[in-house]
């Protein structure tokens, strides 16, 4: 299958290095303490954010720090087939694991201590590149709902096919069999908070594609921020007095 | 950079799927314009006046690809849109386009006008596909016209009459291909047309039969897509691929998977205007139809008869076996063609029927191309050229085959050469297994280090490289051999132990990954020997000389060096690169001469005669293990230097010295596979020999028993020891016995060690549970590859990208098989071809052995010029019950009804071998039976 | 390091020992970060203590929205009418607009401080219309008791049936300056 044509185009006219079209919405949900969607191309993912609040569970409590959970699910309608998804399928346990990781790291949890933060995610529509939406959309509810973070992290995927590495993959390139790398980066601090790739690549190609898949987490870490300034400033705006 | 989405629905599984894509749009596509000043055009090739850009819609390039491949249309626009229906609806002429476009000296430029912003459309309601794709080429067309302003010409090429029409409206310079081509005034083009004079065909034809609609319909229509995919579904129809048998081509069979056994195809009518390769659906006959006894020949109402078996070389192994239908205790399924799913259509070889009538001179005439291969029907082709034709080898495209037509009907699209021709005929044999004999281009020349090429000092340098320029290295090759690759020392040590070391032409050094010197080695994949001139892998400075480890020269060389005690237990085994300088290159004649001759005892005599003990202790132990010891029918000629005629033909002679280099070449093989595999379980190039199935070894066990040996295959040692027990009353018995075990062998194949489970990797021919090649880099790719594998196990180097991607080496694995087999069926066509030549003038009566006994005749095997062809006893028309022959097949004998001859298998005779030519321009081999000669051997 | 700009988390704010590192920052490596989005914000250190550096916040503009609580004076839309109550939507609390959906609900007894036992909820409200009323209690699950029992409480802004804002014309009525026609309601008594 060829991934790439001899013009340099990708099956859906991007090229090797190019993200998809990200779209982000903040504050989706009232309920939630902090709400998020985030789209890279067609897949879009829901992030909801409850928390800092109450221990649930008081044996779970932490004294030195905030307990995080995370639950991550994929909607029926997600795929083109309707298929349910149990909760504990192996798939499902293992990204919210991942994305817990990810985030717990994120959040200065030694500042509130006692309190849980949940985090829900949730796949509305998929289309590759599932992994790395969920971290970009828990990021934005996190910042949505106002819990200190060290930095705000972001996320992207990359693969290599065709000889060539490619940036965030689509479901199309993403089941093309090579080797498919997830990272998620702190970028203002430089760091690297996640690393998944299950495929074995020699090092100079895992290279490449590792420093692919940073530039686009940094790309994303900057369309982040806007999106956040920009939904900060209308908040601002919102809470101006009403002048009667 | 625009984004919108492309909506498709799509089903799998019968059911439907809504599958949402996208597509983006860019602004940064350039139009690829030489002279363009706003795209980027570092990659631009067109020039826009004063010719004429050509756009060519999407059915033009399907039917007219062999009018694109000529040279005379350039500056070529291929929009994206036409290039994805062509991949949608023909592979080949994809492949075939893609080649045109990646040649620089063609000026054909690919513009992705689905993703430019501008010339993008979307599907309106109620548009078809193909009217939308129309359009998109009409707008790209216009598109590229109001880029390039008004003094720019663009013109769309299209024969869709619609197409043209609108095309024209919107203000675009449409022509018809036929108007096109005419224009460019270059008359042998309008052969190159693919349905031309079509319309011309209709009315001879209907001159002939003034009742078009009375018109005798030959072939049952074909069914309809839907109904034989639905008919797949329910089991009534079977798909497979088609398989015309070689050697008859009025027998077919498809293997089906669902059905889990061959069906069989009797006759043209039933095949249904159904190619070799084509994949097509199949409905099973009544089972009373089934009974037909295939053994029978078949008698068809049709004016060619071609059902005859040929006389040629000896197969080698089970692929090349003539596919002989067994009537087992049940009759096989037979069937008949309903639809062709998949057309295989390719270009053929062959020639004109000669024409009586050639009164039509200059102007169109129809003739008939007769194709070298005997599997395809004859080809009805429209010429210009007659004259110029009449003689030649040509090469034809098929078009269409009507249900109206007795053959289908085809183009010409180029010449080779005269018939008989020497030349010209082993042109059509590389034609014919698709090799590439064209010289190499100047980027593969390019990747070439400076000649005259010497050793350079900083290789004295390289830690990796270890100096063995004092090591007394020799070669021992056939004689006259220029592409030395393996050289080999054996030194006695200290220790009493001996030093043995095997070192191969460092080809990779030269040919470094992902240079256009590789992919072309890669797309060759091995050297083709034909008899009279090599077809090479390599540039030739490469294979005889930086690479050839010739004698006395510095060379660089990949080594593999092993302690050996003196009863050959390897030790140790160590790689290394290193550099050599071969005190002699002999031949195999000159190896055994020095070792025979017991006067002489100077080092490199001793070094040999070591050599050759380790090598005996080794062979027996290979043997013991259950390796065959497999018998080749191999000739070899004797060519006359100037002429390039063959002037004798022998068998291949075997020496010691044979054995001895070969054993050393199986073992650094065997070192090397151990080697690569430790260090890449997924991705090593290994070759295989699968286990044949007791089905394949049939015919061998009813000859072996038809007179009287027994033997046992259950397993290699098994049949090993038995194939040794196997001696008859002639010395040359046992030989035979072999030569038919080893055709009933499969190929040893090339594949990625990932791609099956270690058990799996295991080579019965020689007893080992892993081989690869590395000892011939100069002319097999697939040792090029194991040289980077190991020189990557060594961490001398990287593994280069491609190789690591699982299905790219699976593809290169696939590849190099069918470039293996091509080479191997190039080179008995080319031994077929010289024995032809040889026997030409050179009637010959020699002795013969029949292998096997059919109702009409026997198949006899010349051992001396390792020909196999059959002898007819009975007359092509004579009704079975009056032959004069009685044939027992179970016990493999037969006898004349005068008792005056009586044969069984494997019984000597004599046949008489001379060149006959039944149809024009296909001269063949004929066997007879010399009367004289064997009534005194057969009566006994 | 100028005030009044917006920073997300994980951007450096300044050194640690220039600046005091107030809620919405941490330090790092004697860096400070912001740790929520929100608005820089400087404040000199108060004159009396040792350490004069200023202490530099970031404070987020997504407040829990503002919340009704009793007492408060909100502005709310019209959205049912019962006969014994109407249910509103609270859209303002004070100056400050919600995030949030809260209903209200003004009972019967709460329309008026006056004769309570006689209001009619359809002379005194209609869907549509704008009041100002008082948190009376935080009512039950579901709605906050308001009440307009007070002479600036009441509807403030109402469309007549031909589509033009009202004028009040007593504290009982209000009139459409199209048709002139008058409709009843509970109308405040804008200060």
């Amino acid at each position: 299958m060829d991934f790439i044509s001899p013009e340099g185009l990708r099956l859906d006219g991007r090229r090797p290095f190019e993200l998809r079209q990200l779209h982000a919405e903040i504050g989706v949900l009232d309920n939630a303490d902090g709400s998020a969607t985030f789209e890279m191309g067609n897949t879009k993912v829901i992030a909801v954010v409850y928390g800092p609040r109450e221990v649930q569970n008081r044996s779970q409590q932490q004294l030195d720090h905030a307990l995080v959970r995370c639950e991550y699910s994929m909607a029926t309608f997600s795929t083109g087939d309707r298929r349910r998804r149990g909760k504990g399928d192996r798939r499902g346990t293992e990204l919210s694991l991942v994305i817990r990781q990810t985030m717990e790291a994120a959040i200065l949890t030694n500042l509130l201590p006692r309190s849980q933060i949940d985090i829900f995610v949730q796949v509305l529509q998929a289309d590759g590149g599932t992994r790395a939406c969920c971290i970009n959309a828990a990021a934005l509810a996190l910042a949505d709902a106002g819990i200190p973070m060290r930095d705000l992290v972001a996320s992207c995927s990359a693969g290599y096919l065709n000889s060539t590495p490619l940036l965030d993959l689509n479901y199309l390139e993403d089941s093309g069999g090579g080797p498919d790398l997830t990272v998620a980066l702190f970028s203002k601090l430089d760091k690297v908070t996640l690393l998944q790739m299950d495929a074995k690549v020699p090092l100079d190609v895992f290279e490449k594609v590792m420093n692919l898949a940073s530039e686009g987490a940094k790309a994303v870490t900057q369309f982040l921020r806007e999106i956040l300034m920009e939904n900060t400033k209308k908040l601002a705006f919102a809470k101006e007095p009403l002048k009667v | 950079m625009l984004q919108s989405k492309a909506y498709v629905k799509k089903t799998r599984h019968g059911r439907v799927l809504k599958v949402v894509r996208e597509h983006y749009l860019r602004d940064d596509i350039a139009c690829g314009t030489i002279t363009c000043t706003a795209c980027d055009n570092s990659k631009a090739c067109l020039s826009a006046s004063p010719a004429p850009i050509i756009v060519f819609d999407t059915n033009v390039v399907l039917r007219q690809i062999d009018l694109l491949e000529n040279s005379a249309i350039s500056n070529v626009v291929v929009l994206s849109v036409v290039l994805e229906e062509v991949k949608n609806k023909d592979l080949s002429v994809y492949n075939r386009l893609r080649t045109i476009c990646s040649n620089p000296a063609r000026n054909f430029f690919v513009f992705s006008n689905e993703n430019h912003r501008d010339t993008y459309i979307k599907g309106l309601a109620g548009e078809s596909p193909n009217d939308r794709n129309d359009r998109a080429i009409r707008v790209a067309s216009k598109w590229y016209h109001e880029h390039l302003g008004p003094a720019s010409k663009v013109v769309l090429v299209t024969n869709d009459a619609e197409n043209k029409r609108k095309a024209l409206e919107e203000g675009i310079d449409a022509q018809t291909v036929e108007d096109f081509v005419r224009k460019l005034g270059q008359a042998e083009l309008l052969d190159l047309l693919v349905g031309a004079g079509t319309e011309d065909a209709q009315t001879t034809a209907d001159a002939d039969d003034n009742r078009p609609s009375k018109r005798k319909v030959i072939y049952p229509e074909h069914k309809l897509m839907s109904e034989i995919t639905s008919g797949l579904h329910k089991g009534i129809y079977h798909q497979g691929k088609l398989r015309v048998n070689r050697y008859n081509g009025f027998e077919a069979t498809v293997s089906t998977e669902s059905l889990g056994q061959e069906i069989l195809i009797h006759g043209r009518i039933d095949m249904n205007r159904g190619f070799d390769g084509d994949v097509v659906a199949v409905e099973l006959l009544p089972q009373e139809q089934w009974q037909e006894n295939s053994l029978e020949k078949i008698v068809e109402d049709v004016d060619e008869d071609e059902s005859e078996e040929p006389v040629g070389l000896v197969p080698g192994s089970a692929e090349q076996l003539p596919e002989l239908i067994e009537t087992g205790p049940a009759a096989r399924p037979r069937g008949r063609v309903i639809g062709i799913i998949k057309r295989n259509w390719r270009q053929y070889c062959g020639s004109l029927e000669p024409v009586e009538n050639t009164s039509s001179a200059g102007g169109k005439v129809n003739a008939l191309f007769v194709s070298a291969d005997r599997r395809l029907p004859k080809i009805r082709i429209q010429t210009r050229q007659l004259e110029n034709l009449s003689n030649k080898r040509i090469i034809v495209s098929v078009d269409s085959w009507e249900r109206t037509m007795r053959y289908p009907s085809g183009h010409y699209v180029s010449t080779i050469g005269d018939i008989g021709d020497r030349a010209t005929e082993s042109e059509v044999i590389l034609f014919e297994n698709d090799i590439n004999n064209k010289p190499f281009s100047q980027q593969v020349l390019d990747c070439l280090p400076p000649l005259p090429w010497s050793l350079p000092a900083e290789e004295l340098q390289n830690p990796n490289r270890r100096d063995l320029r004092q090591v007394r290295v020799f070669s021992v090759d056939p004689p006259g051999c220029k592409d030395i690759d393996d050289a080999l020392h054996c030194t006695l040590r200290p220790d009493g132990n001996y030093e043995v070391g095997v070192h191969i032409a460092d080809v990779t050094n030269f040919v470094l990954p992902d240079t256009a010197l590789d992919h072309e080695a890669c797309q060759r994949g091995t050297s083709v020997y034909l008899v009279e001139r090599r077809i090479d892998m390599l540039p030739k400075p490469l294979t005889e000389d930086i690479c050839s480890l010739r004698a006395d020269v510095e060379r660089l060389s990949f080594s593999v060096i092993w302690e050996m005690t003196p009863e050959a237990e390897i030790i140790s085994a160590q790689f290394t690169k290193s550099i050599i300088k071969s005190c002699a290159a002999m031949s195999y004649a000159e190896a055994q001469a020095r070792m025979d001759d017991s006067r002489l005892s100077d080092p490199l005599t001793v070094d040999l005669r070591n050599m050759n003990r380790l090598a005996k202790i080794m062979r027996q132990r290979r043997i013991d293990r259950g390796a065959l010891t497999l018998a080749s029918p191999e000739v070899k000629f004797e060519i006359d230097s100037e002429t390039h005629d063959p002037l004798d033909v022998g068998m291949y002679q075997i020496r010691e010295a044979n054995q001895m280099i070969e054993e050393f070449m199986l073992a650094a093989n065997v070192s090397v596979a151990e080697k690569i595999v430790e260090h890449f379980s997924q991705f090593s190039m290994l070759r295989r020999h699968p286990v044949p199935s007791p089905k394949m070894l049939e015919p061998l066990l009813l000859t072996a028993a038809a007179v009287g040996v027994d033997l046992d295959i259950s397993t290699s040692k098994a049949l090993a020891d038995s194939l040794d027990r196997a001696v008859g009353g002639d010395p040359y018995f046992n030989k035979l016995i072999r030569i038919l075990a080893t055709r009933c062998m499969t190929q040893a194949l090339y594949f990625s060690s990932g791609d099956c489970t270690p058990p799996e990797f295991h080579h019965y021919g020689l007893a080992s549970p892993i081989y690869t090649h590395f000892t011939s880099p100069i002319r097999r790719y697939a040792d090029v590859i194991v040289h980077r594998l190991l020189a990557a196990a060594l961490g001398l180097s990287k593994v280069p990208g491609a190789l690591r991607e699982k299905t790219m080496l699976t593809s290169v694995a696939d590849n190099l098989n069918l470039r293996h087999r091509n080479a191997q069926m190039a080179s008995r066509a080319s031994v077929e071809l010289h024995t032809l030549i040889f026997f030409k003038n050179r009637p010959t009566d020699t002795e013969a052995r029949i292998v096997r006994i059919k109702s009409n005749g026997l198949i006899v095997f010349v051992p001396k010029f390792g020909i196999e062809g059959p002898v007819y006893l009975t007359g092509k028309k004579d009704k079975k019950d009056e032959s004069d022959w009685i044939v027992n097949e179970q016990s493999q004998t037969t006898e004349s009804r005068d008792g005056k001859y009586r044969f069984k298998v494997l019984d000597k005779l004599v046949v008489h071998i001379e060149v006959v030519e039944p149809q024009p321009n296909r001269p063949k081999l004929q066997l007879t039976l010399v009367d004289q000669a064997n009534e005194c051997m057969s009566i006994k | 390091m100028s005030a009044n700009e917006y920073r997300t988390p994980g951007e450096v704010l300044g050194w640690a020992s220039e600046y005091v590192a107030g809620p919405g920052t941490y330090v790092w490596h004697e860096k400070v970060y912001a740790s929520v989005v929100g608005l820089l914000r400087l404040t000199p250190a108060a004159t009396d203590v040792e350490d004069q550096r200023p202490t530099i916040e970031v404070t987020r503009e997504k407040e829990r929205g503002a919340v009704p609580e009793p007492g408060t004076v909100v502005t709310a839309k019209i959205t049912k009418l019962f006969p014994r109550q109407a249910a509103a939507s609270i859209v303002c609390v004070g100056p400050r607009a919600v995030r949030d959906k809260f209903t209200g609900i003004i009972r019967q007894q709460d329309v008026r401080a006056t004769e309570i036992d006689k209001v009619d909820m359809h002379t005194s409200f209609r869907p549509g219309d704008i009041v100002r009323a008082e948190v009376i209690s935080l009512g039950d699950s579901r709605a906050y008791y308001l009440s307009t029992a007070k002479n600036e409480l009441g509807v403030v802004s109402a469309t007549s049936d031909a589509g033009a804002a009202m004028v009040p014309v007593s504290w009982q009525e209000m009139q459409c300056p199209i048709t002139g026609q008058r409709e009843p309601r509970k109308v405040a008594k804008v200060i």
